[in-house]
Parts: structure tokens; C-alpha cells; sequence
């Protein structure tokens, strides 16, 4: 971890700086463009990015937004070099600045280097994330389902898995599998980003298991579009040959040869309103049972809880490939 | 699948014998064209498209269209998609599918990071122009020959002059050298690139879109775009891309002086089993998208001219 990107008006970093760093180990790339900075972060991102404030009329909030807002990319760190004054005037650290850290200008050499160390340190700490799809894990998972318990407006968290991924992966092999892993967080979390972004969350339990929570209000039209999205991409991930079958022959648990529907998507809906539940681990159990249920419908399908405010078992509705009334609750 | 027919059987010898002094040039060549790190495209397009991203009304979808009207973003967003970083290599090979997965966010930094061509010279707005007629006709043929996904032959289609491209900006002075070769000796482009360079753009094109990750589905059809007898994988594609790029020539779109139709190979005709009648009614078809081809155009000059008289 030691590539650095420098993007700032010429030589801000100054000779000094850049000779202790590269002594240090670091490769320095300078851009004094912010577009030529948004190409490298998009095409060879760097492992950490020191940004100077107000270069380039307002580039260096574009580069910031460019790197926050791409979530594969939302661990590069960043640093903010900015002057005294400009620190007096307290810059907007929520919406403008979402750096990780700031340097005053004039730097100092070996202050920028300590910053630069201990930013790369408390990246590693907080690693909870997944490391294929860099999603957050169950730690963030239970933290955001108890943080959306506890507000009163009605939130939807979404368990999502991949059919017949197990056969999939013995068919085509771990790193297509992995592909497809990563295919359907991607596809996750550029819909929600699309069309729920406030106070939405995407994690990813492992494997094939990920949560997505958003506005209650908002999830069908989520869901939709995820199901829609995936069924436009899924077949790149498929071989001709399998996608003309509309199945693929794989072996059970038993060894015995068995046809399997080609992958698709099932979402379990459960709703936080109504305050029918107070745990989290309420929300799972509900969750699993109503999952037993999307599972057994054919294709890519969304299973909505639907609440009747006095009724004791809950009635669902699904959506997708299939339109059929479902009942959980019962059997 | 057809049998693989003998090389000499197209218009085209694809394998001439090479001298040592040939074979260095093509070795510069392929080093100077490794180099290409970004591809300029029209004012108008980028300056629409930056307008786009700052409303936030603005849906994934519509970037979507926009881009797909664009050869060179196209073919950033593939490579893109396509990179090891990005963790899908050589697997994405539909427009569409490359804005799903890389979402709103990726492609609008691809926007801020798109250069413009410093002067909009009559050559490119041809070339943007004659690439997209051709992907509307590749599409248009794709779908009559009930193709799985006439998206991705559309894409090939769109994206088949990848290598002109690169060979302007990396070579500009061989560029010139073949352009007035083509006037002064009367013959056809891919000749004069032949005697300039010693190899033609198809190559050229299939070597980048090699190096930058597409899936074969892309780089066979862009390298065998004038010879598709020579396409192992990927014939028929490679047979629609040759006829859509010959068809919309015909139809005038995109000579650059160059203004000799090439011919049709023969394969490629047996491949797509056409009779006079369905060229009649593919024109028809054609004909009435490339209205929208032309009137977009024009949309996208009356942009860059705003622009230029803004800047």
C-alpha cells in the first residue's frame, strides 16, 4: 500500500515532501488536472490520495466525489491539504469535504508522512468488509438493521441470494463464481445508489448472501429494478450453450445427476414498521422463513411481508418472474 | 458451425509476406499504439453529457443511450468494465451491462475524465457518424437473423473503427501519409494503410481491444471487420459487421475521401443467406434510423458549436 496520488496545483507538495516520501517507498503520481486525476483513479486507482483544497476551481471536490461516491473505491483514504485560514473558515467535512484526514499547508515533511501512515493503519482496523466485493460484513450488518429499528420511519431489510449458485460454481468453477458474486453486489449497490440513496446500507453476510436496507416505500421499485438488471446480465455470466438449454446439468448432494434452472435472484422483504420487532435477530427469523418461500418459486423473484396492522400472521406478495399470492405464517 | 474456409477465399489477402524491414515498422507500430492512453471524443457529446450528469433527474438509462450513440466512449466504458480492477475480464460485452455494473457514479467520473478533440475536424464527425450507421444496421440485421443478444453485435458494430481512431491519434503523421495517399494514387484505405504502415486499422483495432481486456465477442468482429472468412469464433458477427460497414458506406456515410466502396466477400454473403428481397427491406428499416442518426448529428454540431462560441 503505497502508491500515492497527488492532485493539486504544481509542486504544492513541495521538493522536500516528495523526496522523503519516495525515500520512504511511496510512488508519487502528480496531476494537475482534475480530470486527468479522475481518469487515473478510474483506471488505476491509487492506494491513497492527497488532495489540495480549491485547485483547479472546484476539481478538487469533483476528484473527492469521483472517489467516495464509486463504493468499490469509498477505502482509498483521503487526505485534504488546506491553509490555516482555510481551516478557520470550517469547510463542510459532511457533503463537500468527506475526507479522512487533513494537512496543513505549508507541509511539513515528516507531520505528512506520520498522516499518511496512520491513515493506511486505521484503514486495516476497521476492515470488516468483504473482501471480494469490499461490502460491509455482518459486523455493519447488525449495527445498521439495529440502527434502522430504532427510528420510527418504516425501513425494509432485504436479504438477497443467488439460486442455484452451488452448481453454478461447480460447473463453471470458484473464480466465475466469484465473478458472479461480484456481479450481483455490483448490481445492488448501483441500483440503490440510483434510486434510494438516503439513508440506505448494502452489506454482503458472504458467499452469496447479501442485505440491502432502504425506505420502506422504496423497496419494490428496488427490487424490481435489481431482478430486471440482473436478468439483463446474467447471461454474459452463462455459456452459450447452457443459455440455449435454459438449464445446466450439475450433481447433487447424493453424486446423482441433476438438472438445474440456470442462476437467478431471490429477495425476502422484511419490513421495521409497526414495530413488530425490537432485535435484530427477529428481523433474521422472519426473514429466513419468508426466504423458504421466494426460494421455491421458479426464475427471480422479491417477497414482500405484508403487514395487516392487527393480524397475527402476516399475508406476502411477491413479484418478479412469478405473480402468485403467498402465504407465510403458515405450513 | 460452418467449417473454417480457406484464408485466400475473401477479397482480401490477410497474410502477406513480410520483409524484415516490414516487420519492424509493424513492431514500432504496436509499441507506439500500446502507449494510447485516452481517446478524445466529439465536444458535442461530452458537453451534453456533462449537462446531463449535473441534473439529478438524469437516470442511468439515459447516460446509457447517450453513450451508446458515441463509439469512442463506448469503447472506454468496455475497457473499463473489462479491466482486472473492475473484476470482470473479458466477460462484458454489451453497453447496457456495462452501465448496470458500473453504476451512475463510475460513469459519470468517465465523463469528467473524457478529453474533447481539440478542433472538430469534418473527418471525425464522418467517422462518429459512419460508426454509428453502422451499428444501426448491425442491429437491425442482428435481429432479422434472430441473434441471441443484437446488442452486442451492435456494440461490435459500434465500436469496429476503434482502430482508426488510435492510428490518428498515436500516428498523426502516418495518418496524413494515408489520407493523401488515398487521393493521389486513387486507391481504397485499406491499401494505403497497407503501404504506410504495413498493416491495415482492422489489426489495429483488434490488438487494442485485445490489450484492453473485451471479450473475444468484440475483438474478433472489430480485427476481421474486412476479412470475416479469418474469424475462428465469431464468424457470423464478423460477417454482419463486414456487411453493415460496406452497407453503410454505400449509403454514403462516412468515406473520409475515401469514396471506394469495398467489395462484399463472398463468405460473408453465404454466411448471412440473404436474398435481393431482404436487402430491399433492410434498407427500408435502415433507411428510417438513420433519420435519427442524421438529425441527432446535427444536434450534436449546433452543441459543439455553442460550446466553442462559449469557450
Amino acid at each position: 500500500m503505497n502508491r500515492l496520488l497527488v492532485a493539486g496545483n504544481a509542486d504544492f507538495l513541495g521538493a522536500e515532501s516528495r523526496m522523503l516520501l519516495e525515500a520512504k517507498g511511496y510512488q508519487l503520481n502528480s496531476c494537475e488536472r482534475p480530470q486527468d486525476a479522475v481518469a487515473l483513479v478510474l483506471e488505476d486507482p491509487p492506494d491513497l490520495l492527497l488532495v489540495e483544497k480549491g485547485f483547479a476551481e472546484g476539481g478538487d471536490r469533483q476528484l473527492i466525489k469521483a472517489v467516495v461516491s464509486c463504493l468499490q473505491k469509498s477505502n482509498i483514504p483521503i487526505l485534504l491539504a488546506l491553509s490555516a485560514d482555510e481551516l478557520a473558515n470550517e469547510p463542510d467535512w459532511q457533503d463537500a469535504y468527506p475526507v479522512d484526514d487533513i494537512v496543513i499547508k505549508p507541509l511539513v515533511p515528516v507531520d505528512l508522512l506520520a498522516r499518511l501512515r496512520l491513515a493506511e493503519a486505521r484503514m486495516l482496523r476497521v476492515f470488516d468488509n468483504n473482501p471480494l466485493s469490499r461490502l460491509p460484513g455482518n459486523t455493519s450488518i447488525l449495527r445498521a438493521i439495529r440502527r434502522v429499528l430504532a427510528k420510527e420511519e418504516p425501513f425494509a431489510v432485504c436479504y438477497v441470494d443467488i439460486d442455484n449458485f452451488k452448481p453454478y460454481n461447480d460447473r463453471y468453477g470458484f473464480s466465475r463464481g466469484d465473478e458472479v458474486i461480484l456481479m450481483v453486489a455490483r448490481i445492488i449497490v448501483n441500483v440503490i445508489e440510483e434510486l434510494a440513496r438516503e439513508e440506505s446500507f448494502v452489506g454482503h453476510v458472504g458467499g452469496d448472501d447479501y442485505v440491502f436496507i432502504v425506505h420502506e416505500e422504496k423497496a419494490e421499485e428496488v427490487c424490481r429494478r435489481i431482478l430486471h438488471n440482473f436478468n439483463m446480465v446474467r447471461n454474459l455470466f452463462l455459456s452459450a450453450e447452457d443459455v440455449a438449454a435454459g438449464e445446466f446439468v450439475g450433481l447433487d448432494r447424493q453424486e446423482r445427476e441433476t438438472r438445474y434452472p440456470l442462476l437467478s435472484l431471490s429477495i425476502a422483504v422484511v419490513g421495521t414498521g409497526g414495530g413488530r420487532y425490537r432485535h435484530s435477530g427477529e428481523i433474521a427469523t422472519a426473514a429466513s422463513e419468508l426466504k423458504h418461500y421466494v426460494k421455491k418459486l421458479e426464475g427471480s423473484n422479491y417477497l414482500l411481508e405484508r403487514r395487516e396492522p392487527d393480524s397475527a400472521g402476516g399475508a406476502a406478495t411477491n413479484g418478479g418472474d412469478e405473480v402468485a399470492e403467498v402465504e407465510t405464517g403458515k405450513k | 458451425m460452418p467449417a473454417r474456409p480457406a484464408k485466400k477465399q475473401g477479397a482480401i489477402m490477410v497474410e502477406p509476406e513480410l520483409t524484415a524491414e516490414q516487420q519492424k515498422k509493424r513492431d514500432n507500430i504496436r509499441k507506439a499504439l500500446r502507449e494510447v492512453k485516452n481517446l478524445p471524443t466529439l465536444p458535442g457529446i461530452v458537453s451534453k453529457l456533462t449537462r446531463m450528469a449535473d441534473d439529478p433527474d438524469t437516470s442511468t438509462d439515459q447516460m446509457g443511450k447517450l453513450i451508446s450513440k458515441d463509439h469512442i466512449l463506448a469503447a472506454k466504458l468496455l475497457k473499463l468494465v473489462n479491466s482486472a480492477f473492475y473484476g470482470f475480464p473479458q466477460r462484458i460485452s454489451s453497453l447496457n451491462s456495462a452501465i448496470i455494473l458500473l453504476g451512475f457514479n463510475v460513469i459519470k467520473s468517465l465523463i469528467i475524465s473524457a478529453s474533447i478533440f481539440e478542433l472538430m475536424e469534418e473527418q471525425d464527425v464522418e467517422l462518429w457518424e459512419h460508426s454509428l450507421g453502422c451499428a444501426v444496421i448491425c442491429n437491425v440485421v442482428a435481429k432479422r437473423l434472430e441473434i441471441n443478444d443484437p446488442e452486442e453485435v451492435s456494440t461490435a458494430g459500434l465500436i469496429h473503427d476503434l482502430g482508426k481512431v488510435a492510428i490518428k491519434m498515436e500516428l498523426p503523421r502516418e495518418s496524413a501519409e494515408v489520407a493523401a495517399l488515398v487521393e493521389s494514387a486513387e486507391i481504397n484505405r485499406f491499401e494505403a494503410e497497407q503501404r504506410v504502415l504495413g498493416l491495415e486499422h482492422a489489426e489495429v483495432g483488434g490488438w487494442l481491444a485485445k490489450s484492453w481486456n473485451l471479450p473475444a465477442k468484440l475483438v474478433e468482429p472489430i480485427r476481421c471487420h474486412h476479412d470475416p472468412a479469418s474469424a475462428d469464433n465469431e464468424p457470423l458477427v464478423s460477417a454482419i459487421v463486414h456487411f453493415a460497414d460496406i452497407m453503410i458506406r454505400g449509403l454514403g456515410y462516412g468515406h473520409g475521401r475515401d469514396i471506394w466502396v469495398p467489395p462484399l466477400q463472398p463468405r460473408a454473403w453465404e454466411l448471412l443467406r440473404f436474398k435481393a428481397a431482404d436487402i430491399d427491406e433492410i434498407l427500408d428499416e435502415v433507411e428510417e434510423k438513420l433519420w435519427d442518426v442524421k438529425g441527432f448529428s446535427l444536434d450534436i454540431k449546433a452543441e459543439a458549436a455553442t460550446t466553442a462560441t462559449k469557450g
